[in-house]
């Protein structure tokens, strides 16, 4: 894979954070990566609430090598801790997921979203203020009118850039139980949310009402079988939608077909290999992420062990399946007592969909070539990567004799776990969070 | 095959190692579990009894770890995760089914059987001059763990009654249920133990009912068991393939942890009982 020979690894941390990466607040932690439709901007959401902006400096013949350097843009405050009285039950700012709308104008729109409420966030700049008030004077206080003698038109005069976030919409009160998902219909008026056991459907000038198009939920909560874990949007056709269940399966469904999609008009279900049959079978075929690719012919899911690629014109069974840790299978028990079998990884296209990539334990990131079939494994720390420094791919041993760069599967640590990573829309440039800590990396060779 | 040995914790020698990614495959359990097997198929000596209480302590631990993860994901910021709490309710369900078949398979041993199931009645003569040999882990053999296993070997109910006592307990899990609440709440973390006194409470009532049985199910020979290595895999992959490959249409469906008022499954007494010591925190 010529195209992930060689990395530059930047290493961002997100501001406000004096701690370093070995003792870090929980409210660092990074819960969401993002790339806008150019690439310019990179969106990172945290455990706190936060929403951290990177912008890709402008190309300066000066100084070529700092081309395509990510620095911060904006951070805001996107969503506080709230409580719901009703049910005595805290909500977590935690932000889930992010999502930017086209850009239309100079601004910058977009969403975020804890358990329970999305918000959409204008970002604009400022670099002009008006000066020369007649009533206020430069700090903005009231002048004494008997002390006004001349009139003057107030003027623009530039100041220094400031970027500012403002909330333009709250989309509260629509969902009983945790949103997992949202995505921006290709048509940039609707957009949808998916809970565990539903997904509505907003306009973004409406607040107050929202359209649900998936409901799941069982009459008798006692026959509940599946939940919703990830909804997207068909990136080219408007009507089009899929959501991954708790069981493995993905639910294609059109709005043209009813108001209300229960029914799907395409249900992708890969049987059960038999061999593979264990007792932790049923939860780590849970789907964690599903993800249209930019061509829109193709879905990728994520499940504990494995992605998987379907077309969508094949339901029976993926056109391809690749092992991102097949080693852990063997350890599913201890996973389970640690928790970490219940971690949701997310996976990526690149941007000619040949590529998709994924995240691991121990920092371990993997990228897996759909053309040539060969796969890498990366690691995303501080000691192994200095700035400008190539990566080197890594190799877990899997029993037998291990080899001088091998990490064996016990060494693994699996609080280091990469779970969100996102991939620049046209450059083979990524982003993977590694718990409070942001590495860019991009290839070298353009 | 690895050739280590073992001491066990009497301090004598257990007995050659047998591969472990054989048994692994036969039984197709948590990697913990099969540490359990691994030691208890050391020495043939030691009866496929020995193997499925093992088990049953494994799926015993499993239901209560999930039932610690439940109660601990109710206090977590953010109240309860619908998705976690039904990962959570599957993994119990299949614990629960893996226990219970345990327990069965237990019981079938025990009871004396008719010579078509009986594997091989030349065993007889071998298991007695076995028994003396094989007291090398003389706790093996001992009064187990759980006091409904004690009860079980007074009465030894046959397997066909233990499938009754099941059904049979429809009317009577809603009053015990109710009476289990209050015993829930303190031990919740104790949870574990509930479905042994459950199932305790269903061997009495069963004794009650037919204890003109009692006198016909004499205690069988707690060393009756397998000799050879072949048979019992035999017996692992008959029970727990069997197990695993019933869908989740043959058994009840997972009960999560919800925000609809609890309810008694009269199906599942102890299912249900697992499931009061879920709502009730």
């Amino acid at each position: 894979m010529k195209c992930f020979s060689r990395y530059l690894p930047y290493i961002f941390r997100p501001p406000n954070t004096i701690l370093s990466s070995s003792c870090h607040t929980e409210a660092d932690i990074i819960s969401t990566v993002e790339f806008n439709h150019t690439g310019e901007l990179l969106a990172t959401g945290d455990k706190g609430g936060r929403v951290v902006i990177f912008q890709r400096e402008q190309e300066s013949k000066n100084q070529v090598h700092r081309r395509g350097e990510y620095n911060v843009y904006s951070t805001f405050q996107s969503h506080e801790p709230e409580f719901d009285y009703l049910k005595s039950l805290e909500i977590e700012e935690k932000i889930n997921k992010i999502r930017w709308l086209p850009q239309q104008n100079a601004a910058y729109f977009l969403l975020s979203t804890n358990d329970k409420t999305v918000k959409l966030w204008k970002v604009s700049e400022r670099d002009k203020r008006p000066e020369g008030y007649n009533l206020k004077d430069e700090e903005g206080r009231l002048r004494d009118p008997a002390t006004i003698t001349t009139l003057r038109v107030p003027v623009l005069r530039p100041m220094d850039l400031m970027v500012e976030a403002t909330p333009r919409r709250v989309f509260a009160n629509a969902h009983t139980y945790h949103i997992n998902s949202i995505s921006v219909n290709s048509d940039y008026e609707t957009y949808m949310s998916a809970d565990d056991l539903r997904i509505n459907l907003w306009n973004f000038e409406i607040t107050n009402q929202s359209f649900n198009i998936v409901d799941i939920k069982p009459a008798n909560m006692e026959e509940l079988t599946e939940v919703i874990t990830a909804a997207e949007f068909h990136p080219h056709h408007c009507n089009t939608f899929v959501y991954s269940s708790s069981k493995g399966t993905i639910r294609l469904c059109d709005m043209r077909a009813s108001a209300l999609c229960d029914r799907h008009t395409k249900f992708f279900e890969e049987p059960e290999d038999p061999s593979n049959r264990s007792f932790f079978s049923e939860i780590i075929s849970s789907i964690s992420d599903v993800k249209f690719s930019h061509s829109g012919r193709y879905i990728m899911t994520r499940d504990y062990l494995t992605v998987k690629v379907w077309d969508l014109n094949m339901e029976n069974r993926p056109i391809e399946t690749y092992q991102v840790h097949d080693y852990l299978r063997s350890k599913l028990c201890s996973l389970y007592e640690n928790d970490c079998i219940f971690d949701k990884f997310e996976c990526v296209w690149n941007g000619s969909d040949s590529v998709i990539m994924t995240g691991s334990y121990n920092n371990f990131f993997r990228m897996f070539d759909r053309n040539t079939k060969r796969d890498v494994t990366l690691e995303a720390s501080r000691e192994n990567s200095k700035p400008r420094a190539i990566l080197k791919p890594r190799k877990v041993c899997v029993g037998g004799k291990r080899r001088k760069d091998e990490i064996s599967v016990d060494s693994l640590d699996f609080s280091k776990k990469i779970l969100h990573t996102a991939w620049h829309p046209s450059e083979n440039i990524i982003a993977v969070a590694a718990t409070n800590n942001l590495y860019i990396f991009q290839d070298k060779v353009n | 095959m690895s050739s280590w040995v073992q001491k066990g914790s009497s301090g004598r020698l257990l007995g050659r190692a047998y591969d472990l990614t054989a048994l692994r495959e036969l039984a197709r359990l948590p990697q913990s579990t099969n540490r359990y097997l691994f030691r208890a198929a050391q020495s043939p000596c030691i009866p496929y009894r020995r193997v499925a209480m093992e088990v049953q302590k494994e799926a015993q631990r499993i239901m209560t770890l999930s039932v610690w993860k439940m109660y601990h994901s109710r206090m977590q910021r953010g109240g309860l995760r619908l998705h976690r709490s039904l990962q959570l309710s599957l993994i119990m369900r299949s614990a629960r089914e893996l226990y219970l078949s345990a327990k069965v398979e237990a019981l079938d041993l025990e009871a004396p059987s008719p010579p078509a199931r009986c594997p091989d009645p030349r065993l007889h003569p071998p298991r007695e001059v076995e028994v003396p040999a094989a007291c090398v882990p003389p706790d093996g053999e001992q009064p187990l763990p759980e006091p409904m296993d004690t009860q079980e070997e007074e009465e030894a109910p046959p397997r066909a009654a233990e499938t009754e006592t099941l059904v049979r307990c429809s009317p009577r899990p809603a009053r015990v249920c109710r009476k289990r609440r209050s015993s829930s709440l303190s031990d919740g973390v104790d949870a574990g133990l509930v479905p042994s006194k459950k199932a305790r409470l269903e061997e009495q009532e069963e004794a009650k009912d037919s204890s003109s049985e009692v006198p016909d199910c004499l205690p069988p020979p707690p060393a009756q068991a397998e000799g050879a290595f072949p048979n019992l895999a035999r017996v692992l992959q008959r029970s727990f393939s069997g197990l695993l490959s019933r869908g989740p249409a043959a058994s009840p469906t997972a009960p999560p942890a919800r925000d609809a008022k609890p309810a008694c499954r009269p199906a599942d007494p102890m299912l249900s009982v697992l499931v009061r010591a879920v709502v009730a925190f």
